[in-house]
């Protein structure tokens, strides 16, 4: 395997959607060169980061009209038909 | 100011306040809002990377989500629910914006400027500088200079941790094309963040 090719299915690799055959060669070459074991852990710190990054909220700085204009949405929805009102 | 100081823990779980939602008191409604809104509001924004538009979508989420909300079957949970309906409102939004750049319209092949080209080891280690906010502005920042087709399938797989076949039908692409265009996407994040990691 070359470097190109390794760096092509690094991601099928890190989400383990490669099969065994293929996913054996790759750890071949990265065990043995220095740069796509560079790529390999930095890819994979970066999913680590990124997937804390993904539960964090932006703050949406002063929007209370907007929360007031939401509420406002919700509670004046027109009313449900009484004959569906089961879960 | 009303709805903003309310008290979270009127209701015990979900579904009491899925109950309090559907009897229309404004408590739950604040509560729903204060709970959700934030996050609704950070992945419309991760999506469409503006402010106004993010502000439209979380609008309209919550104007759908009442539509919806007596046919919506508890399944999924609130938030996961609301984050789909967001979605599509900012997937919508996509594609009034830029009616001729389809969605799907991309590349499905590893370019010559994704080849990695920076390749010194990380010295900050990401899972303890997930507070840093100086990182967490730079990723933020990084994230909005992929290309559109790129970061949309990036926020829904590696940020909001849809499936590939999720993503994929979400977008209306095949599940090799979401692979592709993750992967670009993460490489080309790891040279965005690169010089930052080194430096820090
Ligand atoms: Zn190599």
């Amino acid at each position: 395997m070359t470097c190109e090719e390794v760096i092509a299915h690094l991601s099928s690799y890190l989400d383990h959607e490669m099969d065994a055959a293929l996913a054996a060669e790759m750890q071949e070459h990265i065990a043995q060169c220095r740069n796509c074991r560079v790529v390999l852990d930095t890819t994979q710190r970066l999913i680590v980061l990124l997937h804390d990054e993904g539960r964090h909220i932006i703050p949406m700085g002063e929007r209370s009209a907007l929360f007031d204009r939401l509420q406002q949405a919700f509670l004046n929805r027109p009313p449900a038909s009484d004959s569906n009102t089961t879960v | 100011m009303p709805g903003l100081t309310i008290d979270l823990t009127i209701y015990d779980d979900e579904e009491a306040l899925l109950a309090g939602l559907r009897r229309r008191e404004p408590d739950a409604c604040a509560c729903l809002i204060k709970r959700f809104a934030p996050l609704v509001y950070a992945q419309a924004l991760r999506l469409l990377g503006d402010a106004d538009e993010a502000e439209g979508a979380l609008q309209q989420t919550f104007i759908k989500a009442c539509d919806k909300l007596d046919t919506y079957e508890g399944r999924s949970g609130l938030g996961s629910w609301l984050y789909r309906i967001a979605t599509n409102e900012a997937l919508m939004l996509l594609r009034q914006r830029s009616p001729r750049v389809a969605i799907d319209h991309v590349a499905d092949t590893i370019q010559a400027d994704e080849i990695p080209q920076h390749l010194t080891p990380w010295t900050l280690d990401p899972a303890a500088a997930a507070l840093n906010s100086e990182l967490r502005a730079t990723l933020e920042q990084a994230l909005m200079t992929l290309p559109e087709t790129l970061r949309i399938v990036f926020v829904l797989r590696d940020l909001q941790g849809l499936s590939t076949e999720e993503t994929a039908a979400m977008l209306g692409l095949g599940e090799s094309a979401v692979k592709v265009r993750l992967h670009r996407a993460r490489l080309r994040l790891r040279e965005l963040l690169s010089t930052y990691m080194q430096e820090h």
